[in-house]
């Protein structure tokens, strides 16, 4: 269901009537994709000449920008004392521009780096804390809040999109709230940082709950050896706790990286095409039927992906090898008043300005029309849901579809994850190959997928005459598991590898079996891993749009295996974004509810 | 193959229409209707159905974009209710795949069976797509006794095998109490419009595609870039789809212009919007055309019930009902459709429409797009 697919359209990379390379040297001497490299590719020997003409040239600049600053510094009375500061600051901007030409552009490959690289600092300056607080603080709704950070996976890209235009646009409610503190007006939109703040959106939440599920699991007598042997607090924490967290930290890094290297509708619908990413390109290639120069670019974005994989797993090898067991710390209760706690207050209202505000401006949507207040949408729904003609979309229909393929993909992803977390957490370099092709299905285009399911299952393929076109239920059950089963691998794998080997070995001396050392002592000690990853491939599953899409047509008329993201994108139309939103509230108040009823029937094996 | 793909339908069901005569439009092929007018060459029975209600019976499948059945008040459910009336033997069902009509060239390519009877909804520009990439031809040219009635300059299909239904004018559209008229082209790279303008990648939008063809016919093959190069200075803003460049972000304020279509209004006044946010500009007195045809699979296993269904789209009160619901202009001349008088008050024919014909655009349109693309995105 998906290596079969994908390899077909990778092929075309390397085939031009026999196996060839041109396809893909040709992209990397692009200039346009590769930038400065694109010389070094085309001719290698030219690299040194290139290099020193360039560290001259930057040298030179930043040298000029050094002492335009300087002179600013020292002869305040200049251009008169009052703007002076003005100078100076203009003098710091100069070489800070002077230090960031020294960055030679690399192209659309360059830009995609960057961008993502950017969003991860972001995502992780966002979750961290966030994992903090629900790791080591008891509050009521905590567990609650716990379920709801799968719940921005979930939203279809466009509703995001919409949220975030409406909250952070030149007349939404931050900058009203900024004019009315008499504040200056910010103007995000169609730039660089608003697309890192909506990858934040997404991506710091899964940083949260993969660190918080590891701090869940940190060992709190290790804790307090430290400390009754003298260490401080943050002695104890730098020791002790920081070394547990980090393999979580950098899965959390690694997933956001290439989750945004990968993106692309956030991309295309709040930046636009002067940010345009590889994968924006690479959609844009299929849509002119350059199959070709598609598949190139989604070969070049697997290997980086995969390549990234490999290293981390080399580093998580070398790192998790505590002695971990399950005797959690103690949690402390939130709300009372001291320095810290102010600080989270501080971090509460980012959190609610980055994530419920477009939330609810989305939910707004929904409920108003140009004359006010409305519930026409919502009644929309309803009547289409009873009387829905073959071609239209039932939201009743959606929401049912959507919560079978969620239960079917858990009941697939899970099981499969949690073995390949135990095949990849052996020791070895078989074992770290199983890690890396476990995450084969983030590391490839969400395009290339796509396309790879229509040709080969949706048109199907001739056997003995016989048209055999693969569709159905089933078939968007292995496609959605496939997509998430690594969440689960990932959530799993850092702590299985983290675990102390002696508590297996002696539950067998002991006499237990394989199966029940598995069950009675590892998987519980994972358990909180598992829940995360749970949540996550039943997330995704909800989220899933192209390869539903693709195959809920697959078998031509009959369209009624469409799914709540799907009918979202069915009711965008003209003029209105009240059906579409109001379908996108449905979708939201389903699956938050069904986290919580997930976390609370997984948690039942937590505690 | 992903909700990118859902503003280009909305988009695409925006786009398109259009009263007018092309006849005196500045194309300088030639009119496009003149050579291969199969369907208009054959000699027709005219204004009789070319069937009777009890000849007629089976399956129809319509292939289309999602707007088209989605829609509040949509053409597709009206025209699928009215023709199971006349032919209560006939059943119509509406296919919308993901892909428009790119999925049907990559199931003809891939040899897979096309499983539909005909497309709603082709531009001329997924019509040089599907000819160039196909060996066999996707569609055929089907013979309808009201084809005639299709005004000739919409014609866009030299064969004949796409039959416009109706029409639209890609124009400026733009919030008066924000900035003055914008009268020219150049006039969109000047200060005072500065940060002003939305458009829409021409890669998968169509009214984005047909505002750079606009501006290829303005500043040529050798100038266009230069002037996006101005744009671009000047903060122009290119978003994936006319929906989201429009519902979302026109709509919020975020800009004071945008790409869109000249027959607005009738949109602003249905649902009562202020006026002074929807004043159109048609630049240099023009509008580019962008017709929207109908074509038949050459795979269709019931040709004649599509040639009818066909020929029912060009009748006077299917013309009328299809330019309002879908806000586009008629395709045959408006004084013989049935339109409302809101939408004769509210939709605007630029002074000059301009386009460009199948012929010319054959063999160039993907390297001006992609040219653009590059310029833009780096």
């Amino acid at each position: 269901m998906f290596y079969y697919p994908v390899g077909t359209v990778l092929a075309e990379a390397v085939t031009d009537g026999g196996v060839t390379l041109a396809p893909i040297r040709d992209v990397l001497a692009d200039e346009f994709y590769t930038g400065a490299l694109a010389d070094a590719i085309r001719s290698p020997g030219s690299i040194p000449a290139g290099l020193a003409g360039w560290l001259l040239a930057s040298a030179s600049d930043i040298a000029n920008a050094l002492a335009v600053l300087v002179n600013a510094l020292v002869s305040p009375f200049d251009g008169g004392l009052e703007s002076w500061p003005g100078a100076v600051l203009g003098g710091i901007g100069g070489v800070l521009g002077a230090l960031a030409g020294v960055v030679p552009g690399f192209g659309l490959f360059g830009f995609t780096a960057w961008q993502a690289l950017c969003s991860t600092v972001a995502s992780l300056a966002l979750g961290l804390p966030g994992a903090y607080v629900l790791a080591r603080f008891e509050f009521p709704g905590r567990r609650t809040l716990e379920s709801l950070t799968a719940v921005p996976f979930v939203l279809p890209s466009i509703m995001v999109a919409v949220g975030f235009v409406a909250a952070f646009g030149v007349n939404g409610p931050l900058n009203r709230t900024l004019a009315a503190l008499g504040l200056p007006t910010v103007e995000l939109l169609f730039s660089l940082e608003i697309i890192i703040i909506a990858h934040a959106f997404y991506n710091a939440p899964l940083v949260t709950r993969i660190v918080a599920a590891a701090w869940e699991s940190v060992d709190a007598r290790a804790v307090e050896t430290a400390r009754s042997l003298g260490a401080s607090p943050t002695r104890a924490f730098r020791d002790v706790v920081v070394p547990q967290l980090l393999p979580a930290v950098a899965t959390g890094a690694l997933l956001t990286f290439i989750f945004t290297f990968m993106s692309f509708p956030i991309v295309l619908a709040l930046g636009g095409l002067e940010y345009a990413t590889v994968e924006v390109w690479l959609y844009n290639r299929v849509g002119q039927l350059d199959i070709q120069e598609a598949a190139v670019l989604a070969v070049l974005e697997t290997v980086i992906s995969l390549g990234l994989t490999y290293a981390y797993l080399r580093y998580e090898a070398a790192t998790s090898r505590g002695d971990r067991v399950g005797s959690p710390l103690d949690r402390d209760p939130l709300f009372r008043l001291d320095a810290k706690r102010v600080a989270l207050a501080g971090y509460g209202v980012v959190v609610a300005v980055v994530f419920l505000l477009p939330i609810v401006s989305m939910l707004a949507a929904s409920v108003t029309s140009p004359d006010g207040l409305t519930l026409r949408y919502y009644r929309f729904l309803l009547e289409r849901g009873a009387e829905a003609t073959s071609a239209q979309v039932s939201p009743t229909l959606a929401v049912r579809n959507s919560l079978l393929f969620g239960a079917g993909t858990l009941l697939v992803a899970v099981p499969m994850g949690v073995l390949l977390a135990l095949a990849s957490t052996r020791e070895g370099r078989l074992a770290r190959a199983v890690g890396v092709l476990s995450m084969a299905p983030f590391a490839v285009s969400g395009v290339v997928v796509g396309l790879g399911l229509l040709q080969t299952l949706v048109f199907g393929t001739t056997v003995l005459g016989r048209r055999i076109v693969v569709g159905g239920p089933l078939a968007i059950v292995a496609a959605h598991a496939v997509g998430a089963y690594p969440f689960v691998v990932r959530n799993v794998a850092p702590l299985l590898a983290g675990l102390d080997r002696r508590l297996v070995e002696s539950a067998r001396a002991l006499g237990a079996t394989r199966n029940r050392a598995l069950l009675d002592i590892e998987l519980p000690l994972v358990a909180p891993g598992i829940a995360a990853g749970a949540a996550f491939a039943f997330a995704i599953s909800i989220g899933e749009f192209d390869s539903t899409v693709l195959l809920a047509s697959a078998s031509g008329s009959d369209t009624s295996l469409y799914t709540m993201p799907v009918a979202v994108e069915r009711f965008l139309g003209k003029q209105t974004l009240g059906r579409p939103t109001a379908m996108g509230s449905v979708l939201l108040a389903v699956t938050a509810g069904a986290f919580i009823v997930i976390d609370r029937v997984g948690g039942r094996y937590r505690e | 193959m992903t909700d990118e793909r859902v503003s280009r339908r909305a988009y695409l069901a925006t786009a398109g229409t259009g009263i007018a005569m092309l006849a005196g439009c500045s194309s300088g092929g030639g009119d496009p209707g003149t050579e291969g007018e199969t369907a208009t060459d054959t000699p027709v029975t005219t204004g009789t159905p070319t069937a009777t209600p009890e000849s007629l019976s089976g399956t129809l499948t319509v292939a289309t974009y999602s707007s088209w059945v989605e829609d509040e008040g949509a053409a597709g459910p009206w025209l699928k209710q009215t023709f199971e009336e006349r032919y209560p033997d006939v059943t119509v069902e509406y296919v919308t795949p993901d892909g428009e009509v790119s999925h049907y060239v990559q199931r003809k390519q891939q040899g897979a069976p096309i499983d539909a009877d005909m497309y709603v909804g082709l531009n001329v520009d997924q019509l040089i797509t599907a000819d160039s990439n196909l060996d066999t031809d996707l569609f055929d040219t089907p013979q309808l006794s009201n084809g005639r009635k299709v005004k000739d300059g919409l014609r866009f299909d030299p064969q004949g095998r796409a039959i416009p239904y109706d029409t639209g004018y890609i124009s400026v559209v733009f919030d008066e109490s924000e900035v003055p008229r914008p009268e020219t082209f150049t006039d969109l790279t000047e200060p005072e419009w500065e940060d002003g303008l939305l458009a829409q990648n021409a890669q998968t939008a169509a009214t984005g595609r047909a505002f750079l063809l606009w501006t290829i016919k303005e500043f040529g093959t050798d100038g266009y870039l230069d002037y996006w190069r101005d744009l671009q200075a000047n903060g122009v803003t290119i978003l994936d789809s006319w929906t989201e460049s429009y519902s979302n972000a026109y709509m919020n304020g975020e800009r004071p212009m945008v790409v869109s279509y000249s027959t607005d209004q009738v949109f602003a006044n249905r649902y009562d919007y202020d006026m002074t946010r929807h004043q159109v500009a048609a630049l240099n007195g023009q509008g580019y055309a962008n017709p929207e045809g109908m074509a038949r699979f050459a795979d269709s296993d019931s040709p004649d019930l599509a040639a009818v269904f066909m020929d029912f789209m060009l009748t006077a009160e299917a013309q009328g009902e299809i330019a309002v619901r879908n806000v586009q202009f008629p395709a045959i001349p408006e004084s013989e459709a049935a339109l409302t008088e809101e939408f004769q008050t509210y939709a605007k024919v630029p002074d000059q429409p301009v386009t460009f014909t199948y012929d010319e655009l054959q063999g160039n349109v993907e390297g001006w797009v992609e040219d653009w693309a590059r310029e833009i995105a780096q």
